[in-house]
């Protein structure tokens, strides 16, 4: 064997025991052995070099009641920790400085979950999390938290009545700020999304984009100047709530006719009640992806309403690019196109530079990357890591 | 997800066991489809587990039957019931703590070389398979069991239901005595099973747990049917009245 294939061969094993690292979070040499099914000698050549490259850390922990070494991607300059809230489940990221994504978990939640049951068991994830990385608390820099509905900046409560029934009325900031004794940042997930998206997805190279997510509701999250615009009441971007339908059903929120009420998850499943019983928004996405005509219809139809929608906000805003996510935006093509036509038939956004609509790049984890990007501002260390 | 065309995978009509002057289970009814989560909830000696263990061909039912693809049907034991697709992982797991996890995966159902030699390969690659079905964090197949977590446990005994590619899994208090993060890992392998298309039926003490990730939830009490719910249409506090028994249930007014 020559030595230019030897190093090769190194480096595909260390690609391997770094891949096993992420996949796990973190792991005794034994374990990367098994996971890897490179020899425990080859493991711990490789896990030598690469300590000695500051890729990883060795922490000492407990596994089964004994003391074990574990081996974690490096993150001595600390941790954050990102949280998308959605109205049925929450997911969590743990990642490093510079956004490498450690460990990751994902819990279903029940229908109208309450703020006190929800925060507990985010509280309880993050320590179980921080301390299987072999980590303490007191690296944890920040914590973001997204929520489905607008936070009012300045008291840290939800910002409208109505939309997350179970969480109103309290500081959500200091409720887990106290849990935890960590600095926390709540925000609106279309607004995080936004923000991840700028900074690692779709929007990169720009600083002034407009972020749709469609899911349950329609949010927007607008970035002007690399930050994120969010209005002294937290509301800006809440398209959800403009109106659709002047005669149209009453919202959450208590006006007439929102878009929401008319392209938000339950107007769409309530569509197809007739055809397909009671259904949920993925069962949904689930019947379009397999080709099923009404399924698609409805999708398609929404995404005319919301590109018209879109369109006004955009000949308002005038941002460099449209990015389009939330759970719809997997159907891609059926919702994306007939925004863009909408889009493309307002004159002051055509001309020679045309603006672009596209899909997310991040999709499932915008809101949970945008989350951990606002925990690294929380902290002055990494304050100017982009 | 309700097809009102096709018969529902499994169908419990008008079942009763007695035990002595126990009454059990009475005149108890039940449905389940393909891609659906339904959780039977209810108090300490509602009946769940004897409704599991009729499911699962542990008990025969004194009247009523079962219907499978809407053709009666009467299981005679526990093997006989795996036959025809329905796997059940008790609150026990029944696990060996001695062996690794493929040989739990395939335990009492080894595959065989040549009619004695054990295909341990084979046997290591499809249990990769099923924990990767799964999404299960387990690093190896060839893990001891006495080096995993409660959940991953869990997620080993919901594994080992698949060697026989079942079309209905009963879980039985899955998630009693775990950590939040292996409660999570539990409830997304759920998931998981539905979006297979399996027929999955969870018994659970933990409303928060069964609210999460079913499709209808079931409430038995004092053996008998009090109250059916489409989960995403549904709070916690209906939920738990019709358990106490503070709200009755019309079975009259079914659909």
């Amino acid at each position: 064997m020559t030595a230019g294939s030897q190093s090769a061969l190194r480096e595909a094993n260390a690609a391997r025991i770094i891949e096993a690292i992420q996949r796990f979070g973190s792991l005794t040499q034994v374990e990367l052995s098994e996971a890897t099914r490179l020899s425990p000698a080859t493991v711990s050549t490789i896990v030598k070099q690469l300590l000695e490259a500051g890729a990883i850390e060795t922490r000492t922990t407990t596994r089964s009641g004994r003391r074990a070494q574990l081996v974690t991607l490096a993150h001595s300059r600390g941790l954050v920790a990102g949280v998308h809230v959605s109205p049925r489940s929450l997911r969590l990221a743990i990642a490093d400085t510079s956004f490498t994504v450690l460990a990751e978990q994902f819990l279903p939640l029940r229908p109208e979950h309450r703020f006190d049951t929800t925060l507990d068991r985010v509280a309880l994830l993050i320590v179980e999390q921080v301390e299987q990385l072999g980590s303490t608390l007191e690296e944890v820099l920040g914590i973001g938290v997204a929520l489905p509905a607008p936070v009012h900046p300045q008291t840290g409560e939800i910002a409208v009545p109505g939309i997350m029934r179970g969480w109103e009325d309290v500081d959500l900031q200091e409720t887990l700020e106290a849990r935890l004794q960590r600095p926390v940042q709540f925000d609106n997930d279309a607004n995080l999304a936004a923000l991840a998206e700028t900074r690692f997805g779709a929007g990169r190279g720009t600083d002034s984009v407009l972020y749709i997510r469609a899911s349950y509701g329609v949010g927007a999250g607008l970035v002007v100047g690399g930050e994120i615009l969010r209005g002294p009441r937290g509301t800006a971007g809440e398209i959800g709530h403009v109106l659709a339908d002047p005669l149209g059903q009453i919202c959450i929120c208590g006006s007439r006719g929102c878009l929401d009420t008319v392209v938000g998850a339950q107007a769409l499943v309530e569509a197809l009640r007739v055809s397909r019983g009671s259904i949920t928004l993925a069962d949904l996405l689930r019947l379009a992806s397999e080709g099923d005509p009404g399924s698609r219809q409805v999708i398609t139809d929404a995404g005319g309403l919301i590109g018209t929608h879109v369109a006004n906000l955009a000949v308002a805003a005038d941002p460099s690019i449209i990015v389009i996510g939330g759970e719809l935006a997997a159907t891609e093509d059926l919702l994306l196109e007939p925004i863009r036509a909408a889009v493309s038939r307002r004159v002051l956004l055509g001309g020679d530079n045309p603006i672009q609509v596209v899909r997310a790049e991040l999709g499932a984890q915008a809101e949970v990357r945008g989350a951990l990007a606002a925990a690294a501002d929380l902290s002055p260390i990494s304050g100017g890591v982009r | 997800m309700t097809t009102m065309l096709r018969p529902p995978l499994l169908r419990l009509e008008s079942v009763t066991k007695r035990f002595g002057a126990v009454e059990a289970v009475v005149d108890f009814d039940l449905e389940l489809h393909t891609h659906e989560v339904v959780a039977l909830v209810g108090d300490n000696a509602a009946g769940k587990s004897t409704v599991a263990r009729m499911i699962a061909g542990e008990y025969q039912p004194d009247a009523g039957r079962l219907l499978l693809d809407g053709q009666p049907l009467a299981l005679t034991s526990a093997a006989d019931a795996f036959r025809h697709g329905i796997a059940t992982v008790f609150q026990n797991l029944a696990l060996a703590e001695n062996l690794d996890v493929t040989a739990n995966i395939f335990l009492g159902r080894e595959v065989k070389e040549g009619g004695r030699l054990l295909a341990e390969q084979y046997m290591e690659r499809k249990a990769r398979e099923y924990l990767d079905r799964l999404n299960a964090k387990i690093t190896s197949p060839r893990t001891p069991l006495s080096e995993l977590s409660a959940g991953q446990r869990q997620c080993v005994a919901i594994a080992r239901t698949l060697v026989g590619e079942p079309r209905i899994i009963v879980l039985d208090e899955p998630t009693s005595s775990l950590s939040v993060t292996q409660t999570a890992e539990v409830l997304s392998y759920v998931q998981a099973l539905r979006d297979l298309g399996l027929g999955v039926l969870i018994i659970s003490h933990s409303l928060n747990d069964v609210l999460a990730v079913s499709d209808r939830i079931e409430v038995i009490r004092h053996g008998r049917n009090n109250g059916s719910f489409e989960t995403a249409s549904t709070r916690y506090e209906q939920v738990l009245s019709a358990i106490t028994g503070a709200t009755r249930y019309d079975r009259s007014a079914r659909p």
